[in-house]
């Protein structure tokens, strides 16, 4: 039965792992950029929902367009204005370029909002199902089906836009892009903007679920890793999965062993997975190639 | 005869590098507290960059997670000297055996990967270690922490053999990087970075050169690791596994060139000195400036400079480490 309830709140949780991991995925498969300020982003995206939620008594899910408007823009300028300089150099100087943005980041929350646990519980957070002995706790189900609709919205958008068919076609090949009239410094721009509005609609989704303070970023940058990994560069299901496997194996581990080793056991499998099947479960050719 | 110019160069680098050596042993005696304290940081984040210098700057493949290694150095001398017994070098040698198999068993599965991959597996081994570290209580006291057995003697004295181990730390770690640049091995690694493909064509093996250089780096990293478990006397995982460690050594590296043997010294004497001054000055804002900092690092050196282009770019923070410790309450 602990198991049971443990698969059932893997389940959901992966849920929110993967919408936190899609936007993630997005840039680091589209420009090859690993972007070590997700986690800020994300927090971001909760703060948003924290103050619009106290100042309004605004229904978090309903502050989702704010958070993602305010990130989209937020994320553009700085794609646009820092990240496109350095965006063509080697792989350590981009990751330690964004390691310095998730510190100043952090810091600039910190002054914000102070280092204070915070979260936001809604009128209707006690009401809990009870299946055959397992709680689901109605909260948690609506954050879920909330991440799933804002991961199909994103894939809806690659699949189906004049602009997602551009990104496309950037991140397949910058130089034939440049040749048929795509301004590839827009089209980084707008893809980052676009990964960093997904980030901060999972911060709001998170606000519902767990406690956030301003040092929390990095584990969401780290579990957005893992989901990645897990189910491959490029592909939207894959980021899916990846989340599922992920928020069942967080959960299973500290039902089995213990809470404490949960992140090893995370960490294991994403060094696991990267050199058994380095492209993931359903990674696809020609984002961000397997090599330097 | 006159020289000609390249000679002349290498003869004035020798002088200086001579001069410097002089410098920094001789800094032992006359130093204050403060200074010895502050040096032996250098030192210590020096060292760590010439560690990353071996496997990024060599070889190209960018071990983000190179801080693994000076926790285990940490965690192996702090075992050895509290549950064993043991004397610090006892554990410190310890600490070299365990990173060189730990680089050894993990570097054969890791260098399938390249680029981004790699850096982020490595990155995901610190996790997975800090983690473990962290409950394996039985032998690692978890969160808790370890705390060292003091070392003998009054304290200044202390102070300067703290600062003549990590001096000669540092001094070692640039010797195998100057005899690196000049030997069989470190041909192969250059040659791996150029092109591994082609590198493997001519008949040297990748993997052999790829794992040998991390375990060398690896060494590396676990001395800085055990002398500072011994030096600061207590150790925990949230501090000696942080990834901070690695960022400064690869921010030391991009600032004071890979190829040079002044550039990073320089630049870790930059970077520790306005972080130092950037904690006493700005305690709110301490992690946004060295934030900014790591940013325009980036931003305003040119990828594949010279030591000459950087030159003007360190002196810079030279000048303003030196209007900051003026103006140091």
């Amino acid at each position: 039965m602990l198991l049971a309830q443990a698969l059932v709140n893997g389940i959901l949780l992966g849920g929110l792992y993967a919408c936190i991991a899609v936007g993630f995925s997005l840039i680091w498969g589209v420009m090859n950029l690993i972007n070590l300020a997700h986690g800020s982003f994300v927090l971001l995206g909760a703060y948003v929902t924290a103050m619009l939620n106290q100042a309004f008594g605004l229904d978090p899910f309903l502050t989702i367009p704010f958070s993602g408007g305010v990130l989209f823009v937020l994320g553009y300028v700085i794609q646009r204005g820092l990240v496109n300089l350095v965006i063509a150099r080697s792989v350590f100087t981009t990751l330690i370029f964004t390691f310095g943005l998730n510190m100043l980041l952090v810091n600039l929350l910190l002054l914000a909002f102070t280092a204070d646990l915070r979260g936001i519980t809604v009128s209707y957070a006690g009401i809990v199902w009870q299946l055959g002995g397992v709680r689901i706790p109605s909260t948690r189900v609506a954050v879920f089906l909330a991440a799933l609709l804002l991961t199909a919205l994103l894939s809806l958008f690659t699949n189906r836009t004049r602009l997602g068919a551009a990104i496309k076609a950037t991140s397949f090949d910058v130089d034939a892009a440049r040749l048929v009239g795509i301004d590839v410094d827009h089209i980084y721009a707008a893809t980052f903007a676009i990964g960093a509005a997904m980030a901060g609609a999972a911060g709001s989704l998170i606000a519902v679920n767990l406690p956030f303070s301003p040092v929390v970023g990095d584990f969401y940058t780290m579990k957005a890793f893992v989901v990645v990994v897990l189910g491959g560069l490029g592909s939207i299901p894959g980021v899916l999965v990846g989340g599922m496997v992920l928020g069942i194996t967080d959960n299973i581990a500290s039902v089995v062993l213990d809470p404490g080793y949960r992140d090893a056991v995370s960490f294991t499998l994403l060094v696991l997975v990267l050199v058994l099947s380095p492209r993931g479960l359903f990674g696809k050719r020609f984002y961000a190639e397997i090599k330097a | 005869m006159l020289r000609s110019r390249p000679e002349r160069r290498t003869a004035i680098g020798q002088l200086a590098a001579g001069g410097l050596f002089a410098a920094t042993v001789g800094g032992a005696f006359v130093l204050d507290g403060y200074w010895l304290r502050t040096l032996t940081e250098v030192f210590l984040i020096a060292s760590i960059a010439q560690s990353i210098n071996i496997i990024a700057g060599f070889t190209g493949y960018a071990a983000f997670g190179q801080v693994v290694f000076f926790g285990l150095g940490n965690y192996a001398a702090a075992i050895a000297m509290t549950t064993l017994g043991a004397p610090f070098l006892a554990g410190a040698a310890l600490g070299s055996v365990v990173c060189a198999g730990f680089a050894m068993v993990c570097g054969v599965p890791l260098f399938r990967l390249k680029g981004h991959y790699f850096a982020i597996a490595t990155l995901g081994l610190n996790e997975a270690v800090k983690a473990v570290v962290n409950n394996w209580s039985g032998l690692t006291r978890g969160g808790a922490g370890i705390s060292l057995p003091l070392p003998p003697g009054n304290v200044i004295g202390n102070a300067q053999a703290f600062y003549g181990a990590f001096l000669t730390l540092m001094w070692t770690s640039i010797a195998v990087v100057w005899l690196l640049g000049r030997t069989r091995f470190g041909y192969a690694c250059r040659a791996i970075r150029a092109d591994e493909d082609a590198a493997a064509a001519t008949g040297v093996n990748p993997l052999f050169y790829k794992t040998g250089a991390w375990m060398l780096s690896a060494v590396l990293a676990g001395w800085a690791g055990s002398l500072y478990a011994y030096w600061q006397s207590y150790i925990e995982p949230s501090v000696v596994f942080n990834m901070d460690v690695s960022i400064e050594g690869f921010v030391v590296l991009l600032l004071g060139g890979a190829g040079s043997v002044f550039g990073p010294i320089v630049a870790a004497f930059v970077f520790q000195i306005v972080s130092t001054l950037a904690w006493g000055q700005l305690l709110i804002f301490h992690l946004g400036l060295m934030g900014i900092l790591i940013m325009l690092t980036v931003l305003l050196l040119p990828q594949r400079s010279t030591w000459a282009e950087r030159r003007g770019v360190v002196v810079a923070g030279l000048m303003f480490a030196g209007r900051l410790v003026r103006a140091r309450p």
